[in-house]
């Protein structure tokens, strides 16, 4: 039974090699919501099988040792393999998978179970408005694969805006919570394995340069598109300045 | 005073958020609001840096949280008012720069958050607005410098900026967490308060403030485009001209005000400093030869500004930390009006190429004039090498004896005297008709010069570090063993004069046709080597190109899952 909790929290708080069986089921669902809920969901169920075994971060201490290596290479793997992807949905489950691998870390370090929750709230509700915004993304252009037509901004303004406040979101930019999660991190873990959890930040911002350059710059030449609609641009930005809110809060910066 | 303190760094956030939530549909409103309250910030600083002076104090604002603390020390009074300050100008300069080009307002509201985080990295008095203000500066940098969003090249020069940054973030962070982890505190006036105490506490076998110092130094360097880490810098001319200008006049030089704000940890940290003058000194002389052969004004500015950054952190390296503010902030306004100034200059140049349509005219101006002269060449001689020295020393001994003490201050003497001299050798390479007026002339501007700038820099530095210990102790820790010290300055005296030696005489040697033989191989390669920028730029695009296909690679094996 043990194991099998072990394995679900291994799948469903991606840790290579069950992280691949996450991006399968991610990817096998249809583009917008379901794979929206499914980024926000199935973490949740990987904290709560974490919390079942009720074992805490008790092994051997050369076991964590190796486990925490085990996470950390984890999350680079996932983070490199991001650099590649050009499809915004492949692009946001890796490294939602990089990101959330972390979350071993803070269970590991002793973190309470409403900071475990937070800390995976950090990486999947960004991930998740990202999922969302590439389904509106396919509806528009028939896919979500970025370079093929860029200059994006100057026909999708609202489209472009809230995906890249979604993805700076997402690659732990402050004040969102994934930079004070990924310190908290940083701060809980030894020392000696802050130089390998360093080129993490390294490569989420060479992915994010990349997601940029193809969304962002270029010039317009294909059909004329509707950008998204003032509402639920509109729900995205509130919804994206409720969670800087309370990362400020919960980071306990003096306001 | 402290509310006035509290509203400087949040005004321009404010202004930046209105803009950004209501003006965006209303330019001129957004122009004028970001400049009203840059206005307003400017004269908070500079009221602040005034009270300092008069009444002096130095205080910690805390906000009542883990972090988010201001530091109102000299350092963040003038750095606040420089900043804002060259802000303000940009802002004003933008007005009408930017008016043509769409997404006026955004530009604005960037500008306004841009300034607000830079206020907030200096004035920051704990490590997690450090980190968090680094951070956003290359982040806000990265949307300003690709503000034109039709221009591919643009983004991918902003890009590099954007991942060099990132680069130094984490040197930054590393240095944050052994800080915290062995001095129990985010707060810096309490972490520089445990070091002065114990700075002999370990971390692998190493004092924690050396490793803290060489991760910091490295830090630095990435932001201020020290040699390896430069590539960026000459590119970000694809960026607004505005944007130029306050990158470097002012984010740019981010390296000195870290050296500057860790200074207490740098005081035991001598090997951190040794290295950064190492890198300074190659990054001078690698920035100001790229600057010599570029045919671009503004790459060459911008190379011209690598080689300052590499003297500014010379000068850290050196142990004189004000002086590396006073040039900053002396390099900030130059590099800030020849910028303003460059989109002018090429749209005269484009018009007017300068020759003269008049063929009456252009005789007389080509007319060859009466036979120049020069010096006799002894007489040059003695000036070029004697006077220097005797103006430098005389202004520094009268302003402070104890001075002549410090390893770092006589390096420094003696880049002045080389300056010097080479200014008055090329003067003296110059074929005038009254030779003897053109050489007094230089004189009297370098004399004006030099004691206008000793006296102020040392009541610039008297400002900052108002503890003399405090000056003393990085000195110290700047210095080698003595004998090492004077052999070094010894030998490279001999090599600068000898180099002049040589050139004064290149035309008797006949150095021209030598060239033209064995030599002509190694001027070329070097030429090469230089006009492709080192392939510094190349080498780091091959790697990433592998990278980048190993990364393919692996997600075709695993089906992109």
């Amino acid at each position: 039974m043990i194991l099998a909790l072990w394995l679900l929290a291994a799948f469903a708080l991606p840790l290579f090699p069950m992280g691949w069986l996450f991006n399968r089921v991610l990817a096998s669902l249809p583009v917008g919501w379901p794979q929206a809920l499914a980024v926000l969901l199935i973490p949740q169920l990987g904290v709560a099988a974490l919390r079942a075994t009720h074992e805490g971060w008790d092994l051997p201490s050369q076991w964590a040792f190796y486990g925490a290596l085990w996470v950390l290479l984890s999350a680079l793997f996932y983070a490199f393999r991001a650099l590649s992807a050009r499809e915004l949905g492949i692009w946001t489950r890796l490294l939602a998978s990089s990101g959330l691998a972390l979350t071993w870390l803070d269970w590991g370090s002793g973190a309470t179970w409403p900071a475990t929750e937070v800390f995976v709230l950090s990486w999947s509700l960004p991930a998740a408005l990202l999922l969302l915004l590439a389904g509106a993304l396919t509806r528009r252009l028939g896919g979500a694969y970025l370079g093929l037509q860029g200059g994006l901004v100057a026909v999708l303004p609202r489209l472009t805006a809230s995906l890249t406040m979604c993805a700076l979101a997402l690659l732990a930019t402050p004040l969102f919570p994934g930079f004070f999660a990924l310190l908290r991190a940083f701060d809980r873990l030894p020392l000696a394995f802050v130089p390998l959890l360093m080129p993490l930040p390294l490569l989420w911002g060479w992915a994010a340069g990349r997601f940029f350059q193809d969304l962002l710059f270029g010039a317009y030449r294909g059909e004329p598109v509707t950008d998204l609609g003032r509402g639920p641009a509109l729900l995205i930005g509130i919804a994206l300045a409720a969670f800087l809110f309370v990362s400020l809060l919960g980071s306990g910066v003096g306001l | 005073m402290d509310s006035l303190a509290a509203c400087v760094p949040f005004l321009p956030i404010a202004s930046g958020l209105v803009i950004l939530a209501f003006l965006r549909r209303h330019p001129r409103g957004a122009a004028r609001l970001s400049v009203g309250a840059l206005l307003v910030t400017f004269l908070g600083a500079a009221t602040l840096l005034g009270h300092y002076i008069i009444a002096g104090g130095v205080e910690v604002l805390d906000l009542g949280g883990a972090w988010g603390s201001l530091w109102l020390d000299p350092l963040s009074l003038v750095l606040w008012t420089f900043v804002s300050g060259i802000s303000l100008i940009v802002h004003v300069y933008s007005v009408r720069y930017m008016v043509e080009e769409p997404g006026y307002a955004r530009f604005f509201a960037l500008l306004d958050l841009m300034t607000a985080v830079i206020l907030f990295m200096v004035g920051a008095a704990d490590l997690v607005t450090l980190a968090v203000a680094w951070f956003l500066v290359g982040v806000l940098l990265y949307f300003l410098l690709g503000h034109d969003h039709t221009r591919p090249a643009a983004g991918r020069y902003a890009f590099w900026t954007q991942i060099t940054y990132r680069f130094g973030d984490l040197p930054l962070w590393f240095a944050s967490l052994i800080l915290v982890e062995r001095y129990h505190s985010l707060s810096l006036p309490v972490i520089f308060a445990r070091i002065q105490a114990h700075p002999g506490v370990l971390l692998w076998g190493l004092p924690v403030p050396l490793l803290a110092g060489l991760l910091l130094a490295l830090a630095a360097f990435a932001r201020s485009a020290q040699f390896l880490l430069h590539t960026w810098l000459p590119y970000t001319m694809d960026g607004p001209t505005p944007v130029s200008a306050l990158m470097h006049a002012g984010i740019v030089n981010a390296g000195g005000f870290l050296f500057n704000r860790f200074a207490p940890l740098f005081e035991h940290a001598g090997m951190a400093l040794h290295v950064a003058f190492a890198m300074g000194l190659v990054t001078a002389v690698v920035g100001s030869a790229l600057m010599l052969i570029q045919n671009d004004v503004k790459r060459s500015l911008g190379y011209s500004t690598m080689g300052q950054m590499g003297f500014m952190v010379m000068e850290c390296g050196l142990g004189a930390f004000p002086l590396a503010v006073f040039h900053l902030i002396a390099h900030g306004f130059f590099k800030a009006s020849l910028f303003l100034g460059a989109g002018g200059v090429i749209g005269d140049a484009r018009r007017h190429d300068g020759v003269p349509p008049d063929p009456i005219y252009t005789s007389v101006v080509e007319r060859r004039p009466a036979k120049p002269s020069r010096l006799p060449w002894l007489v040059a001689a003695s000036l070029t090498v004697l006077v220097p020295i005797v103006v430098i020393g005389l202004s520094h001994f009268f302003v402070a004896e104890h001075l002549f003490y410090e390893q770092g201050v006589v390096v420094l003497l003696f880049f002045g005297w080389v300056t010097g001299a080479q200014a008055l050798f090329a003067a003296h390479k110059m074929s005038h008709q009254d030779p003897w007026r053109l050489m007094l002339g230089i004189l009297a501007s370098f004399v004006v010069i030099v004691v206008g700038y000793t006296l102020i820099s040392h009541y610039f530095g008297a400002l900052l570090y108002p503890d003399l210990s405090e000056s003393r102790g990085l000195y110290q820790a700047a210095s080698i063993h003595m004998l090492s010290f004077d052999g070094l300055v010894l030998s490279l005296a001999a090599l600068f004069v000898g180099g002049w030696a040589l050139t004064f005489f290149a035309d008797g040697l006949d150095l021209a046709s030598n060239l033209q033989g064995r030599g002509r191989g190694v001027y070329l390669a070097i030429y090469a080597l230089l006009s492709r920028e080192m392939y510094v730029a190349d080498i780091y695009a091959f790697v990433s190109q592998i990278l980048l296909r190993w990364s393919r690679q692996l997600n075709v094996w695993l089906g992109w899952c």
